[in-house]
């Protein structure tokens, strides 16, 4: 990795840990837990198809650790890491299907399997079931927020790939 | 994958949740609230048999104090000191589709139909 790409790394970190903490700031939408836009995955969904796997999982993870740092609790933090997990794998495993024309459907696939991790931590942490009635909404919700974010990934992704911003990386 | 796969798909898991999330919570069977802590039962009343309502403390002995409320027919966290105050924001209760949930305290209110096994006499005495 040269110094250019770390740089850019650290600068694209920053952006989505910039992103993730002015949306904590806003109140939530819904009684439910989980229910928020999640605007700070359009620069993993961004990365992942700019960058590739490996430095786009090194931005979420950084963005994870520093964001719980700074907006969190160290339960939070196992909320978000396992639903990042989960939601930054399906987007791997999906990404060669996708392609590049369907980008925000990873943004949609991936809000849903990250409110699926989140529920998946919640009913551990509870020591119960009871937290999968909130599946439905969850997922509903993350259909919309997901389409939301994807299509500004997608958006991103299309606009910038013939630019020279990732010149020298 | 095509782009009209792609819409299928996602057009389907949104029908399907939101069909489940506007029908689940019209359920009502069951009348018992039983509070769960860290998937134990510590507390069970049936909410059809209340008069009045009353408040009662649930102490996680980790500083969580969670105030419930048990009303004719319905139940709500009235008050909480956790950070996020979830709980309390869920609002009233009386389906088995609309658990209360407070992560922080391990607190889960549900209804069912009945109290789980061997939990009647220690409710007799707690009501």
């Amino acid at each position: 990795m040269n110094t250019k790409r770390l740089t850019f790394l650290a600068v694209l970190t920053a952006a989505a840990l910039g992103i993730f903490i002015i949306e904590a700031q806003i109140p939530p939408l819904a009684p439910i837990p989980g229910i928020k836009l999640g605007l700070a995955n359009v620069i993993t969904l961004w990365a992942l198809y700019a960058l590739g796997a490996r430095d786009a999982g090194l931005v979420l993870a950084a963005r994870i650790l520093l964001g719980a740092l700074f907006a969190g609790s160290a339960t939070a933090l196992l909320y978000s890491a396992a639903g990042g997990a989960l939601c930054f794998g399906l987007q791997l495993l999906l990404k060669r299907a996708a392609g590049e024309k369907n980008i925000w459907a990873l943004g949609v696939l991936g809000a849903v399997a990250h409110n699926a991790g989140q529920l998946v931590c919640a009913a551990a942490v509870t020591g119960s079931a009871a937290v999968f009635a909130y599946a439905p909404v969850l997922t509903a919700s993350a259909c919309v927020t997901g389409l939301f974010t994807g299509l500004i990934a997608n958006a991103l992704y299309t606009k910038l790939k013939d630019t020279r911003i990732m010149q020298g990386l | 994958m095509k782009r009209s796969g792609f819409i299928i798909i996602i057009s389907a898991l949104f029908a399907a949740s939101t069909g489940l999330a506007l029908l689940l919570p019209r359920i009502k069977h069951g009348t018992t609230a039983n509070i769960y802590r860290g998937g134990e039962c510590i507390y069970s009343v049936d909410l059809s048999l209340v008069s009045e309502s009353y408040t009662v403390d649930f102490d996680d002995g980790k500083s969580h104090v969670n105030t419930v409320e048990i009303a004719p027919g319905r139940i709500r966290v009235l008050e909480a000191n956790c950070p996020d105050g979830v709980c309390v924001n869920t609002g009233w209760t009386d389906s088995p589709a609309k658990p209360i949930i407070c992560l922080p305290a391990k607190l889960i209110i549900r209804i069912s139909g009945e109290a789980p096994d061997g939990f009647d006499a220690v409710t007799g005495a707690a009501r």
